[in-house]
């Protein structure tokens, strides 16, 4: 019995750390900073789509034994497969090259000197841990490292009470004329920033890793519900303290350091070591995550053999995939894009291709072959279709308004 | 497996191969069938392979396919190896007696070995 609590903590741990990355820091960061909590629904909602995404795909993988791309490439044939897969691809390399540039900027907030300096160290330490580690280190280190994001609570408890005026923009935004599309823009980027299928791949596929079975829906269900809740409140946090910091100054979070700012001003300079820490480990768990799940998608699409606990020369595919995505990766990120500009198109892209991207998920999660009486519930699926549906307009309609008004 | 049980297509196509030693070497792109004397079809082989897996997204892909790899990566299976059908397509045999079984050792014979820490021995 107290195996299994052991296994439920760990679980949710990880699924917290699974929660925050480059894309939520970003996304809250701008948001607080310039529409004070107008956009906190954004974040409610986007965690109520992936608690229930990472449910249905532990529960699939506990019960039908199949990989998840496999399942797509079974059910839909392979010409199918190609349109998710292709869309996946496009999606994590950039936000790969975002996670990295952003675990590079930590180090230079720790060392002060230019960020691109440590990016191609950063993606060797990538490809290490990815290349020998093992999938248990991967999967919990960076998430137990990552509750100095609960600092951020400490933080906003020590810049007081926010006024009653900040707090009724939760429901109404105070969204001045000629802001729309960037409130607009930020909300899906924030949506495809929460809402992360490269999560859901990774999920399933650790799984499957750790053969689970009907016993593990305990613990499946747990981590969904528990460990992106306590996430979601590490972003509701971010957007609160930029909100009660940056907002007020005018400061519009145009880089991660003035994200940064705002523990710097309730912690002072351990609030910005808190901070860079905080940086370093969600964006680097986030990093090899989105690797391991490009490679789980490709090999398991493909049927070749797959997994983080064999060594390299036993799974020779898999390990040539992520090292090759790896690479390209660290190419987009050399091309000299700010790492914000590049999360916020990787987030808002993420939005606009999330019904290719998780429908025929859905669809298999409905089907009796594979998951028996264990099949989606009705609300689950309305709930599910109507976020993406809606994550996916909000993109539709920003992105035009964003090119038009110049970004 | 019983010889009452009916299969259908979609428990053959884009299904797992493992095999004996539970290696996963690939998914099954094509099946070939034959006519045998007496007038009865059966299914002979499961195909894997870039031409036959391009064939599933468009002809002219086929085509491209052909023309560059000239069937060298085109393998196929008998069906007489299929020991059972289940979430995977379990084989009789070993990774190492099927060619297709063979690529994931060529390339850690060829690639994989040249990077530092792979294992490879």
């Amino acid at each position: 019995m107290s195996r299994q609590w052991l296994q439920i903590a760990l679980g949710i741990l990880t699924a917290i750390g699974g929660f925050v990355d480059v894309g939520a820091v970003t996304t809250a960061g701008e948001a607080g900073a310039q529409f004070g909590l107008g956009l906190i629904w954004a974040m409610v909602l986007g965690t109520l789509a992936i608690m229930l995404l990472v449910e249905m795909s532990g529960r699939f993988a506990a019960i039908s034994k199949k990989t998840y791309a496999g399942a797509i490439r079974e059910r839909f044939g392979f010409k199918f497969y190609l349109l998710p897969l292709s869309a996946a691809l496009a999606a994590n390399s950039m936000l790969l090259a975002a996670e990295m540039g952003g675990v590079s900027i930590a180090v230079s907030l720790f060392t002060g000197g230019p960020w691109r300096r440590y990016y191609p160290l950063v993606a060797l330490l990538v490809w290490l841990m990815i290349w020998r580690g093992p999938f248990k280190l991967i999967e919990n280190a960076p998430s137990l490292m990552g509750l100095v994001t609960f600092s951020f609570w400490v933080a906003i408890f020590l810049l007081g009470v926010p006024s009653p005026e900040l707090v009724s923009t939760m429901w109404r935004p105070r969204v001045e004329p000629g802001q729309m599309a960037g409130y607009l823009y930020i909300a899906a980027a924030m949506l495809g920033a929460v809402i992360s299928p490269y999560l859901v791949v990774f999920y399933s596929s650790g799984a499957r890793e750790e053969r689970w079975t009907r016993r593990s829906l305990v613990v499946n269900r747990a981590s969904a519900v528990v460990g992106m809740g306590f996430g979601s409140l590490i972003g509701i946090a971010l957007i609160i303290l930029s909100a009660l910091v940056l907002g007020p100054q005018g400061v519009g979070a145009n880089t991660l350091a003035e994200v940064g700012l705002s523990m710097a001003r309730a912690m002072g300079p351990l609030g910005s070591l808190l901070f860079a820490t905080a940086l370093f480990t969600t964006c680097l768990g986030a990093a090899l995550e989105i690797v391991l799940a490009m490679s789980y998608n490709i090999s398991q699409g493909f049927g070749w053999e797959w997994g983080e606990e064999k060594l390299p020369a036993e799974a020779p595919r898999f390990n040539l995939v992520l090292t090759l995505f790896l690479l390209l990766a660290f190419g987009i990120g050399w091309l000299n894009i700010d790492p914000i500009q590049l999360t916020l198109y990787a987030s808002t892209f993420t939005a606009l291709v999330l019904p290719v991207a998780l429908f025929p998920f859905l669809v298999i999660m409905n089907d009796r072959r594979y998951l028996g009486q264990l099949t989606n519930r009705p609300w689950m699926n309305v709930a599910l279709v109507g976020i993406l549906l809606m994550a996916f307009v909000v993109a539709v309609v920003s992105i035009p308004l964003m090119v038009l008004s110049g970004g | 497996m019983s010889e009452s049980e009916m299969l259908s297509m979609r428990d053959l196509m884009d299904n797992q191969l493992e095999t004996a030693d539970g290696r996963m070497i690939g998914r099954v792109a094509d099946v070939e069938a034959e006519w045998r004397d007496g007038g009865e079809l059966v299914l002979a082989n499961l195909v894997t392979g870039p031409q036959a897996l391009a064939g599933r997204v468009a002809h002219w892909l086929e085509v491209v396919m052909r023309f560059v790899f000239r069937g060298r990566f085109e393998r196929t299976i008998p069906t007489s190896e299929i020991e059972g059908i289940g979430p995977t397509i379990k084989l009789r045999g070993r990774a190492e007696e099927y060619l297709v079984g063979q690529s994931d050792r060529w390339i850690a014979r060829h690639i994989l070995r040249y990077i530092p820490w792979s294992g490879y021995w």
